[in-house]
């Protein structure tokens, strides 16, 4: 953009962010507004799952300026480039207005009642051959919609949310230790720790207000150590006190040789371990499961007696000496570790087992429970634990951690939503990866998925290995794809039915963020053109269904599965759009989801005292006066008031009833597709600080997409050299899938060791992952993007 | 709320915030005036210097050298920048960060924000 254009834009965008944001800071008032005719409200940001609260403000029915949100504990005021900038995501110049449907290749208007129409006609035509993908960026009260929908009403439990490619392995790393999902640590932890070690987690890029909250601390000369385990060098490890560069898939290894040295040096935590603790492995390597069995600890000693420092050294090609100094660190009990990791553990093809492995060294040498002792792992997206994880939207689950496949589970959702009994499938639906495979896979050769819902996320760019499991679709007659987002995405480009969606502001929501907090917002600002809220299409399409016939549409007594009152009783048509805004839908599904909550000691705080906060971490437990305590230290009795009085840690949901924790231990094991002579380098994929996901909001902002206006390739300069390639030059990158031109950066912002390669995900028109496999671990069915075999020359 | 405070996470920032002394940008010339102009990072301005993670200037300056980053914070090199513009053109920052001055400080201009970047100049003409 020339510079012109630019003033041009900073002047009329309006997007006056920093007026706001700056003058907070340098005046440390808490911004009032002036007398500029713009009203402020909250928010928490679009983005990543750090979930900072940012202040929206509004002027002639607009986002005019945001500001970071001063009395918000996540980020204090602070916010990241693309936080400052979130409210421009509304305004890109190609937002999708009205609903379109495909006619002879071409995607023409329509009007909503035939959209909606459509969408229900085509699931009436297969109910069971129906499926719903959503993501982390649903609001709670979308998901649990769409979730009420397809398994309560339709009877189908082909629900997935993206964030089964993103943090599915977090969660079955944290049910088969402790029985229930989600951290028991929190941000907290950051202000408190003395050691910080990032297991794969670049956090100065990904989640930068978080790692500035942690990083501060040595401005303010505290003694912090920070430990960068990574396979390349990042904008983080400029700041490391150690970095750690491991050849990729070892990070089991470098686990196991913790626990290794804690034990050959005696130095475990004996009285935390035998209080609160048990051991457990995979009964049979070939085929893992979620719970293992039972060893003891003379069985795990002697598993993990190979991992020896010089050994791991070999598998993993740290130095002997960064091994022993993570065993010292782990070892010494005055020493509080907190260990956080995203996608670098998560997308991996033995994700479930390094999840165990870490928050199994935290329990061996007890460092757990108190504040800055804690395994934590990060989301991606701003609801993935609020939305996907503790909604359920995945095909095994029910709300509030429910399972599909346990009778009593089911039963206690058909109770609360009055169905007749049996209405719930007890047949998990397809993980995402099969969903994709099945809905790209002819009918007739038992490709059983043949309409899928998209909302809020776009599997077009982001599913791995697009060939197989998005692009097939083309030519498949059967098949219908409905997406619904805010701008035309790779994902439209094979739609058949296009809905416009209201985005953010436009709508009310509330989302759950990583450290376990939830946050409301309201509508602040009007949806463009005919765009709706994704919650009332998904209760127009069930009401369309309904009038079509469709039993499950109705609960036992014969009324509307979503059924709403206003204060009088009187039911409102709200899948009548001019009705829709009679009540506050949100907030009463939000109501009605809730007490799901309870079961695993969830507890989520009422709708009128969230929207008095920034967010609040549950369990949120009434006290004796009426108001609401937020727990930060889940499992530990000084904090956590389901933990039994001096028990002193308590874990609650333990898998084996016992109140105990499980050490587990898991072997390394080589990835499928490591480098050969064919394909000799490791490919990782991942994002950039200016661009979120697969940029379809952030690229529509001009000054993030001006900062980095196309994916790359890293490069090390001595690969670069051998192959003739220098800086700028264009390079094709090849692995088993396909093959992708790109332009090469060395001593880029990633600096990649010798034999390694990375790209980000955010370019639509450079699809990294056309060429990314679709490998997954066994257990959480999460796909490993970070790794797989490439070969590079100049083009 | 419990560990570190607003005002201590902030406290670096608002030391530096309290010390500069607000000024509006300067007229800036809208094409480059090759060579008669150098690039300025406010540190004011810039996420990077503000607690916040930005490299952009640095990572699209053509000349090597000319933005030199420590400890995630970029500086300008007033020996190698050439007032290209770049830095200013792509600075994602919300108030851009990056002003183009002229080489030769004029009247308004020979601020501490100047005698920072230009160490080996003399303060006047």
């Amino acid at each position: 953009m020339s510079t012109l254009e630019r003033r041009t834009f900073l002047k009329t965008s309006a997007m006056a962010a920093a007026t706001a944001a700056v003058s907070q800071r340098a005046g440390g008032a808490a911004a009032a507004p002036a007398s500029d005719g713009i009203h402020w409200d909250k928010a928490p940001c679009r983005f990543c799952g750090t979930g900072c609260h940012v202040k929206v403000g509004v002027r002639d029915g607009k986002v005019v300026a945001i500001a970071g949100h001063p009395d918000a504990e996540v980020n204090k005021g602070l916010l990241c480039v693309k936080g400052y900038h979130v409210g421009g995501i509304l305004y890109g110049e190609d937002r999708l207005k009205h609903p379109m449907l495909r006619r002879n290749g071409v995607l023409e208007r329509i009007s909503w009642d035939e959209a909606i129409d459509i969408a229900a006609r085509k699931i009436m035509e297969a109910p069971e051959r129906f499926a719903i993908y959503g993501s982390g960026q649903w609001t709670i009260p979308e998901g649990y919609a769409a979730q009420k929908l397809i398994k309560g009403g339709l009877s189908n439990n082909h629900i997935e949310p993206n964030a089964r490619l993103c943090m599915a392995s977090a969660v079955t790393g944290f049910i088969s230790t402790y029985g229930v999902d989600e951290p028991a640590g929190c941000y907290d932890d950051l202000d408190a720790c003395d050691v910080l070690i990032l297991w794969g987690n670049n956090m100065s890029e990904m989640h930068p207000v978080l790692f500035s909250r942690f990083y501060d601390r040595k401005s303010r000369g505290e003694k912090i150590t920070l430990i960068d385990l990574g396979t390349r060098r990042t904008r983080t490890t400029e700041f490391a006190d150690h970095y750690m560069e491991f050849r990729p898939q070892s990070d089991l290894a470098i686990a196991n040789c913790i626990a290794q040295q804690l034990i050959e040096r005696d130095a475990w935590d004996k009285e935390f371990v035998e209080k609160h603790c048990a051991f457990r492995a995979d009964a049979d390597l070939t085929k893992p499961d979620l719970m293992g069995v039972a060893i003891d600890f003379e069985n795990y000693k002697q598993r993990v007696a190979e991992y020896t420092p010089e050994k791991v050294s070999e598998i993993s090609g740290l130095p002997v000496e960064q091994l022993r100094l993570l065993g010292d660190l782990f070892a010494d009990p005055k020493v509080k570790i907190t260990s956080t990791w995203c996608m670098g553990m998560n997308q991996h093809t033995r994700a479930t087992a390094i999840n165990r492995l870490v928050h199994g060294i935290h329990l061996l040498s007890g460092k757990f429970g108190s504040p800055g002792n804690a395994p934590t792992s990060l989301t991606g997206q701003p609801s993935a634990c609020g939305t996907a994880r503790e909604v359920g939207t995945l095909c095994h689950a029910l709300p509030g951690g429910r399972l599909v496949a346990k009778p009593e589970h089911r039963e206690q959702c058909e109770k609360h939503w009055n169905l007749p009994a049996g209405r719930i499938n007890a047949t998990p639906g397809h993980h995402t990866v099969l969903m994709w495979e099945k809905f790209c896979t002819p009918t007739a050769e038992g490709g059983d998925i043949r309409t899928i819902l998209v909302q809020v996320t776009n599997p077009g760019q982001s599913l791995p290995n697009l060939h197989k499991l998005f692009r097939a679709k083309k030519g498949l007659d059967d098949k219908f794809l409905i997406v619904s987002d805010v701008y035309p995405t790779a994902t439209t480009e094979l739609a058949d039915l296009v809905l416009p969606a209201a985005l953010w502001v436009e709508k009310n929501g509330v989302f759950g963020n990583s450290e376990r907090r939830t946050q409301q917002w309201f509508k602040q600002v009007e949806p463009p053109g005919e765009a709706r809220e994704d919650v009332w299409m998904t209760i127009a399409i069930a009401r369309r269904l309904y009038d079509l016939g469709h039993p499950g549409m109705k609960d036992k007594d014969g009324n509307f599965i979503f059924r709403f009152t206003d204060d009088a009783g009187n039911e409102v048509p709200v899948w009548e759009y001019d009705r829709f805004h009679e009540i506050n839908v949100d907030r009463a599904l939000y109501d009605d989801y809730r007490p799901l909550t309870f079961l695993k000691h969830k507890h989520l705080a009422p709708y009128d005292v969230l929207k008095e906060h920034t967010g609040l971490r549950w369990p949120v437990v009434e006290q004796s006066d009426g108001s609401f305590r937020e727990t930060r230290f889940r499992f530990s009795e000084f904090d956590d008031p389901f933990v039994k009085k001096g028990n002193g840690i308590e874990f609650y949901h333990s898998t084996t009833n016992d109140g105990r924790a499980q050490i587990w231990f898991c072997p390394y094991e080589a990835h499928p597709e490591e480098p050969d002579e064919e394909f000799p380098f490791w490919l990782c994929t991942g994002r950039v600080l200016e661009h979120w996901h697969t940029g379809t909001m952030t690229m529509r902002v001009p000054q993030l997409r001006g900062a980095v206006p196309n994916n790359y390739v890293e490069i090390h300069p001595d690969d670069a050299r051998e192959a003739g390639i220098g800086n700028g030059d264009k390079v094709v990158l090849a692995t088993r899938r396909g093959e992708l031109e790109l332009s090469a950066w060395i001593n880029g912002r990633g600096r990649p060791p010798r034999g390694s390669l990375f790209v980000p995900f955010f370019d639509q028109i450079r699809q990294i992952n056309l060429l990314t496999l679709d490998a997954h671990c066994p257990i959480s069915k999460e796909p490993d993007y970070k790794k797989c075999a490439a070969r590079i020359r100049k083009a | 709320m419990s560990g570190v405070s607003r005002r201590d996470m902030f406290r670096v920032l608002l030391g530096r915030g309290r010390e500069e002394v607000p000024q509006a940008p300067p007229a800036a010339p809208v094409a480059s005036s090759g060579g008669d102009e150098l690039a300025l990072i406010l540190d004011r301005f810039c996420l990077a210097w503000q607690g916040s993670f930005c490299s952009v200037c640095s990572e699209r300056c053509p000349e090597p050298g000319a933005i030199v980053v420590e400890q995630g914070k970029p500086r300008v090199d007033p020996g190698k920048c050439t007032g290209c513009r770049v830095c200013h053109d792509v600075c994602p920052a919300p108030r851009n960060a990056v002003f183009l001055v002229a080489r030769k400080a004029r009247g308004g201009m020979i601020g501490k924000t100047v005698d920072e970047t230009r160490p080996e100049e003399p303060d006047h003409e």
